[in-house]
């Protein structure tokens, strides 16, 4: 079962209207050490890394991948 | 004379400035007040270029170069001077960095080889990233031999005499049709600034056009050539950046430690200064001298650079160096090249401080040398945390160190931006793109550069990016403006909450990320030329960096390598404005060249405008006629339809 959440708080949106929205329900944390912030550790081998250069940078690496400049003859 | 108050808005550096002042230290800023600028010289209407001059083409008062013609005494008229002057700083600025490059590149293939001990390859991704660019077999080989590969190919950017640069092929597809179309493109980084001394020499191009398009292919390879390789291969040796928590200003000296700044440029040395000061064989020296330990700070970008991957703290920016001397806690200043003041070693007489040069290519009079080489390079940088331990027993005079001391957090490469946006699962620029058509981030400003002693140090950099952030602009940064925001408190997540307008601070506190992003060093101003074609390529924001809701700006710039980074900003398709001073003033017609005329070349232009505030509206203005040319300068909200209001939609 949900607990009722009772914090709310209200904040200015994009446009200027004022909102009230559901305040912060976490305990507040301390960060973890410098390492765990690191996303490199993810990619273990060279075949992860290719793997990854072809999804992350497919603009560049991937073959099949030209984003908004799609085109058949490259400049 | 002006009260330091006005000197600085950074209250660490106004306490020292009066230090100084009371004991009898010559700093930059007093300088500034004694030594004005030359009027001929400051608008660019001064050439020494041959022996039958100098010539100084004076116009009338009053009058401009579309009026009257003055000329030099071979017939060179104002804007073919101007026009070469501004070439010539391009060109330096340009083998400033890339000669930056080069030595990194030198270094991955050193050591790759195993003859330079201390270094390797960190950063396995990132080679992998280079192979593909320089088109380099990666199969199954030993990573070694792809780095040698890899360095060898970056070093034969710098000699190509041919072709067109690796990296230019990573800009948008549409960006590069402009360029091929001017012919434009770089060949080889040497070559381009070879050719830059030449056609500037006496009597060789005399066509302000023509010096101005060899301006633009030099500026190119340096921001799409040595910068970027410099950028890159220091990633492959030291590690890509990811975000990292640092503080900043002269309150990270510690008074009971042994304090070593590391200065200038190059991190080749510095990283071996952050292993050699953690040595324990130097840190029980340390302690023999009465020292707590051994504390490594930065000045200027070898600051950002170590930073970066480190932590180590940024002790100040580039019109803090002498004043880090005057704390009288530094006990050795090592420093490499470029934006090192001569000044050093005198105003280290009157401390205790060690001035240690490093470079073969930049000596001091009056400075140690001990020089660096890279097969050599954790003995040079122990030697030189011996000598600050020597040093410090020897401390003399007021101790000083202002108790301002900021956090804040750096480290963005563009490849981690795009990961912090989209995950592993897909990384991505989309998030921004997103919010950049839906009107909550209004768009993208790069300001960067040096610190002038012409200006309140600071004061013009926090002003404009508080006035961007405030207006919904994320600001990407580099340099000693990135030090100077930091200190301002602008690049902690925070500051979003702060001092940016809501959508900003919105999307800020969705992603997690700061309003203003530190990418790192000068060099690094190539990993700003990355997020921007990211952004071009994720769609949404029109096919060239041109038609990017962004601008870029330098307001307190000093530096020779600051107008090579604006003109390939410009040359790259951002409007780019500069403040302080602007180096053609003396020539209406090749000023307006460069405002207006580069605008139907390049569809981007310069600006010069020294009040930070009208400088941001302006940004802001260009900002705002790029989204309406895309259609996206109305706010909009996407709305979930209900069954009722599809009823209403029907029954229309
Ligand atoms: S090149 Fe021409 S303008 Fe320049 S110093 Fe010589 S004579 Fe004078
Ligand atoms: S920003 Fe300018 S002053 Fe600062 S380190 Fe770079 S070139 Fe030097």
């Amino acid at each position: 079962m949900c607990e009722k959440v009772e914090v709310k708080e209200e904040k200015t949106r994009f446009d200027g209207v004022k909102v009230e929205v559901l305040g912060p329900t976490y305990e507040p944390g301390k960060p973890a050490g410098q390492e765990e912030g690191s996303w490199r550790r993810k990619l273990h081998d060279r075949e992860e890394m290719l793997k990854y250069l072809k999804t992350g940078e497919r603009y560049w690496y991937s073959g099949d991948w030209y984003g908004s400049e799609r085109r058949k003859n490259p400049a | 004379m002006a009260e330091n108050t006005d000197r600085s808005v950074c209250p660490a550096t106004v306490q020292l400035l009066g230090k100084a002042q009371q004991e009898g230290v010559s700093t930059a800023f007093f300088r500034a007040d004694q030594v004005k600028p030359c009027p001929i010289g400051a608008d660019g209407s001064c050439c020494r270029n041959c022996a039958m001059g100098p010539c100084r083409v004076l116009l009338p008062r009053g009058k401009s170069d579309l009026e009257v013609e003055v000329t030099g005494v071979c017939g060179a008229t104002t804007d073919t001077i101007s026009a070469r002057n501004f070439l010539r700083m391009i060109a330096a600025g340009a083998a400033a960095h890339s000669d930056h490059g080069r030595a990194v590149a030198e270094t991955l293939i050193a050591a790759a080889k195993g003859e330079a001990p201390g270094y390797s390859v960190k950063d396995e991704y990132k080679l992998m990233k280079l192979a593909l660019d320089f088109g380099i077999e990666v199969g199954d080989r030993p990573i070694e031999d792809i780095a040698v590969d890899v360095g060898r190919a970056a070093l034969a950017q710098f000699s190509q005499q041919e072709g067109e640069l690796a990296f230019i092929k990573k800009a948008p597809l549409k960006r590069q049709e402009i360029w091929h179309k001017l012919g434009v493109v770089p060949r080889g980084i040497d070559r381009e600034v070879v050719e830059a001394l030449h056609r500037t020499h006496m009597g060789v191009d005399q066509d302000a056009e023509s010096l101005l398009m060899h301006g633009m292919r030099v500026a190119l390879a340096d921001g799409w050539g040595g910068s970027m390789i410099g950028t890159e291969l220091q990633d492959v040796l030291f590690g890509t950046p990811q975000p990292i928590l640092g503080q900043v200003n002269p309150g990270v000296l510690k008074p009971d430690h042994v304090n070593v700044i590391v200065h200038g440029h190059e991190p080749l040395l510095s990283e071996m200064m952050v292993m050699a000061a953690e040595d324990p064989e130097m840190l029980a020296l340390a302690r023999a001298k009465g020292a707590q330990g051994i504390n490594v700070a930065g000045i200027c970008c070898t600051a950002n650079e170590i930073l970066m991957r480190h932590g180590i703290p940024i002790a100040g920016n580039f019109l803090q160096q002498e004043l880090a001397i005057v704390t009288g806690v530094v006990d050795a200043m090592v420093v490499d090249v470029q934006c090192i003041m001569q000044s050093l070693p005198k105003v280290a007489q009157c401390y205790h401080t060690r001035i240690i040069t490093t470079s073969n290519r930049a000596h001091i009079p009056g400075a140690t040398h001990i020089e660096f080489h890279e097969h050599d390079a954790l003995n040079a940088a122990r030697a030189i945390v011996r000598a600050a331990i020597e040093a410090f027993p020897h401390r003399t005079g007021r101790v000083e160190v202002p108790a301002h001391q900021v956090d804040f957090v750096a480290g963005f490469s563009h490849e981690t931006i795009d990961y912090l946006l989209g995950g592993m699962f897909r990384a991505s620029y989309r998030p921004l793109n997103d919010n950049i058509i839906n009107g909550r981030i209004r768009g993208v400003a790069g300001v960067v550069g040096c610190n002038n002693p012409r200006v309140e140090h600071d004061a013009v950099h926090v002003a404009m990016v508080k006035e961007l952030i405030k207006n919904d602009v994320l600001v990407l940064q580099t340099g000693c403006s990135a030090i100077a925001c930091a200190k301002a408190g602008l690049l902690t997540p925070e500051a979003a909450g702060q001092h940016a307008g809501g959508g900003l601070a919105e999307v800020c506190e969705t992603v997690g990320l700061p309003p203003v992003i530190h990418m790192g060093s000068c060099v690094d101003n190539s990993r700003i030329l990355m997020a921007a074609t990211a952004m071009v390529k994720e769609g949404g924001l029109g096919d060239d960096i041109s038609d990017l809701p962004a601008a870029g700006a330098a307001p307190e710039w000093m530096s020779e390598k600051a107008i090579s980074i604006g003109q390939y900003f410009v040359a790259s398709g951002v409007f780019t404005v500069f403040g302080v001073t602007w180096p053609t003033t003396g020539s209406e017609k090749f000023t307006r060249m460069l405002f207006e005329g580069l605008e139907e070349k390049v569809k981007a232009r310069w600006a010069y405008e020294p009040d930070p505030i009208k400088a941001a509206r302006c940004m802001i203005e260009h900002i705002d006629a790029r989204r309406k040319a895309l259609g996206i300068d109305k706010a909009r909200e996407r709305v979930l339809y209900d069954m009722a209001m599809r009823r209403e939609l029907e029954a229309l």
